[in-house]
């Protein structure tokens, strides 16, 4: 998969492109327009990640360009809060989704994961991990034929889990990606470790879950 | 009361104390001239007479000498007598009276000014009584008065409509810039600058000084707009810097149980500081009136999401909720804020709520809005808490998370959307939060 990361502070850009690397992505990286119109014509992506406040520009430019193209690329809009209704423009100028600046970088990798999955037309369906199959379609999880029921809250945690496989994800990381990015301070809470329980719970039943480890004081982790 | 209003009914009562002023003293002073004019005419009459007194006629009269007998002579349509009789008795010599009398000439009663006169004349006392009609005086004087009234309402019945139309134009360029640079402004960007036309140079002035505040307004609103912007990007994008390498770094496996915790522990502050940040950003664009207020929210369909949102907080108090909404009410606002502010509210109602509390949630009508009560069983404020909650940064719980800017926001976003909130609330009782929909303006 081929993605292009076009961000102005080449540090944020090397730690996006230092964990999409790690889970296998190419990355490219532009820091202006330009660049990245440059590299567009270049290569053929899958993706990219478009920053708004580049310093020649804006990125709402580039985005308009691409859609002109006839490349399928998946494009998520990075923006800063405050820098106006981005959100409905970059919706409206074609943008197959957004991300409010900071970002989790595991939110990132599961947003990438639904673009890239969307623009292939929904073909990969199926997550596995030991044994356990998760369903995206219809948001089932089965092992070995059987169906477990779980909530949706209990399969999103899973799939985001299994998306970030090997990592370590913290509890905000999981709460933010549930409850989505609220405003609320102390969203860090345990409400999270309840659906986890019941999770682990379900799963449990079946066969032993050594692979899905709580991280003490920090979060959990599934391990392939 | 309108200023054009109060210099009419102003106008009306001045002229209206005028004609009743005029009423008034008009018959006293007719009356007064009439009665000189009457009495000067008199004394001439009564000299003339005088002059005469030795020519035949009277002559004859006073020589007859005759006590019972009285000299009369009149005109002949009664208007004017002349009267000489002897008087012997209550004698004043040389003193002149004037009286008004009824008299009867020739079986005609008629109202009379009357001169009295008593005089010497040849050893003898004479009484001389010379009078004048008052009837046809009287109906003078009443023809004068009303043809006084009527000239008078004329006159003021025409300008009075003159000044009302006069105040009326004077007044129009005020009313313009009130109606077109104060009412119609919500924000600087929708100010008209074109100057308002006047005659007077205090309303030109007033234009101009609002014209002027106004351009520093909008500057400062453009100036707010610009450091809202270099915030969000020059403040943001280190954090997400330093959170990304945090995750980064975390997922390194060299790492002791302590470092990782240290590690989590750093991006918890600076999930706290993203949030803080974004919170001030949140009011600050609001201030700066930056979203849209045009979209139909359905209140009761918001609320449903929200407590689908909050099932796991109410379920850990085991706090019994009650949504009880009689009415499909529609606002037009703006959707994600209006979520916020009743995510906030309900967020607190189930926070300072004690375990097996309850939350209730109605809605109704008053006279002319519309409004919605949420109500917990929570701890509850004083009045001096109550007076303060709106505060950015204040916290009444000092035990409870949170960063005191929940309800600023909730404020920000009433003020902007012209909602307004009532709070009523008892220490250890529980607290109601009262929001009131203005109705009219956004029922279409």
């Amino acid at each position: 998969m081929n993605i292009l990361i076009v961000e102005d502070n080449q540090e944020l850009a090397n730690e996006v492109r230092d964990f999409l690397s790690r889970n296998g992505y190419l990355c490219t990286l532009a820091k202006n327009c330009e660049q990245a119109l440059d590299a567009f014509a270049g290569t053929d992506y899958d993706a990219m990640l478009l920053d708004l406040g580049l310093p020649d520009g804006d990125g709402f430019e580039v985005l308009k360009e691409v859609r002109k193209s006839k490349s399928k690329i998946a494009v998520i809009v990075i923006t800063a809060r405050g820098e106006i209704d981005d959100r409905v423009n970059g919706l409206e100028l074609g943008a197959d989704d957004y991300l409010t600046k900071p970002f989790a970088l595991t939110e990132l990798n599961a947003r990438l994961f639904a673009v890239i999955r969307r623009l292939h037309g929904f073909v990969l369906n199926e997550l596995e991990i030991h044994g356990f199959k998760l369903q995206l379609q219809d948001y089932k999880v089965s092992y070995q034929g059987n169906t477990i029921s779980l909530t949706k809250k209990e399969f999103d945690i899973f799939q985001y889990l299994v998306l970030n496989k090997n990592r370590v994800i913290t509890r905000l990381q999981l709460t933010e990606h549930i409850w989505g990015d609220v405003l609320e301070l102390n969203s860090d809470s345990n409400f999270i470790d309840v659906h986890v329980r019941n999770l682990r719970k379900k799963l449990d039943k079946f066969v032993s879950i050594p692979w899905f480890e709580t991280v003490r004081n920090v979060g959990y982790c599934i391990n392939s | 009361m309108k200023i054009k209003s109060q210099l009419i009914i102003f106008n009306l009562i001045t002229r209206l104390l005028v004609i009743l002023v005029f009423w008034l003293v008009l018959p006293i002073l007719v009356q007064k001239v009439v009665y000189k004019k009457i009495d000067k005419s008199l004394v001439e009459k009564k000299q003339k007479f005088l002059e005469h007194l030795d020519k035949e006629e009277i002559n004859d009269f006073i020589l007859r000498n005759d006590t019972t007998e009285t000299y009369a002579s009149f005109s002949t349509l009664h208007s004017e007598f002349l009267q000489l009789s002897r008087k012997p008795t209550d004698f004043h010599q040389n003193k002149t009276v004037f009286v008004d009398e009824y008299r009867i000439i020739e079986g005609e009663q008629d109202n009379y000014r009357i001169l009295r006169y008593q005089f010497l004349y040849e050893k003898t006392a004479y009484e001389l009584e010379i009078g004048n009609s008052l009837g046809e005086i009287q109906d003078l004087t009443f023809i004068i008065k009303l043809f006084v009234l009527v000239v008078l309402i004329i006159i003021l019945v025409v300008t009075f409509v003159m000044d009302t139309f006069y105040i009326e134009y004077l007044l129009k360029p005020f009313y313009k810039i009130i109606d077109t640079k104060i009412r119609r402004v919500n924000e600087p960007d929708t100010f008209d600058h074109t100057p308002i036309n006047s005659t007077s140079s205090d309303f030109r002035e007033l234009d101009t000084v609002l014209n002027q505040m106004m351009n520093r307004i909008s500057e400062l609103f453009k100036m707010e707009k610009q450091f809202i912007a270099n915030v969000s990007h020059e403040l943001l994008t280190p954090i997400a810097l330093l959170q990304n390498k945090f995750e980064n770094l975390i997922q390194n496996e060299s790492l002791n149980d302590n470092a990782v915790d240290k590690i989590a522990s750093s991006l918890r502050t600076l999930d706290m500081l993203k949030k803080v940040i974004n919170n001030l950003l949140l009011i600050s664009r609001i201030e700066n009136h930056q979203y849209e207020s045009n979209e139909k929210v359905n209140l009761q369909e918001l609320l449903d999401d929200l407590c689908e949102d909050l099932t796991d907080r109410i379920d850990e108090k085991k706090i019994d909720l009650k949504m009880n909404l009689q009415h499909q009410f529609e606002f037009i606002g703006n959707k994600t804020l209006i979520h916020i502010l009743l995510y906030n509210l309900m967020v607190n109602a189930i926070k300072y709520n004690k375990e097996n509390g309850s939350i209730v949630v109605t809605d109704g009508f008053d006279e002319t809005d519309y409004f919605l009560s949420i109500s917990d069983t929570g701890i509850g404020m004083n009045e001096n808490q109550v007076s303060h909650i709106f505060n950015r940064f204040t916290r009444i719980n000092a035990n409870e998370d949170g960063n005191g800017l929940g309800l600023a926001i909730v404020r920000s976003i009433a003020l902007f959307h012209q909602i307004k909130i009532e709070v009523n609330s008892k220490l250890g009782e529980g607290t109601i939060f009262l929001l009131h929909f203005p109705v009219k303006e956004n029922f279409y």
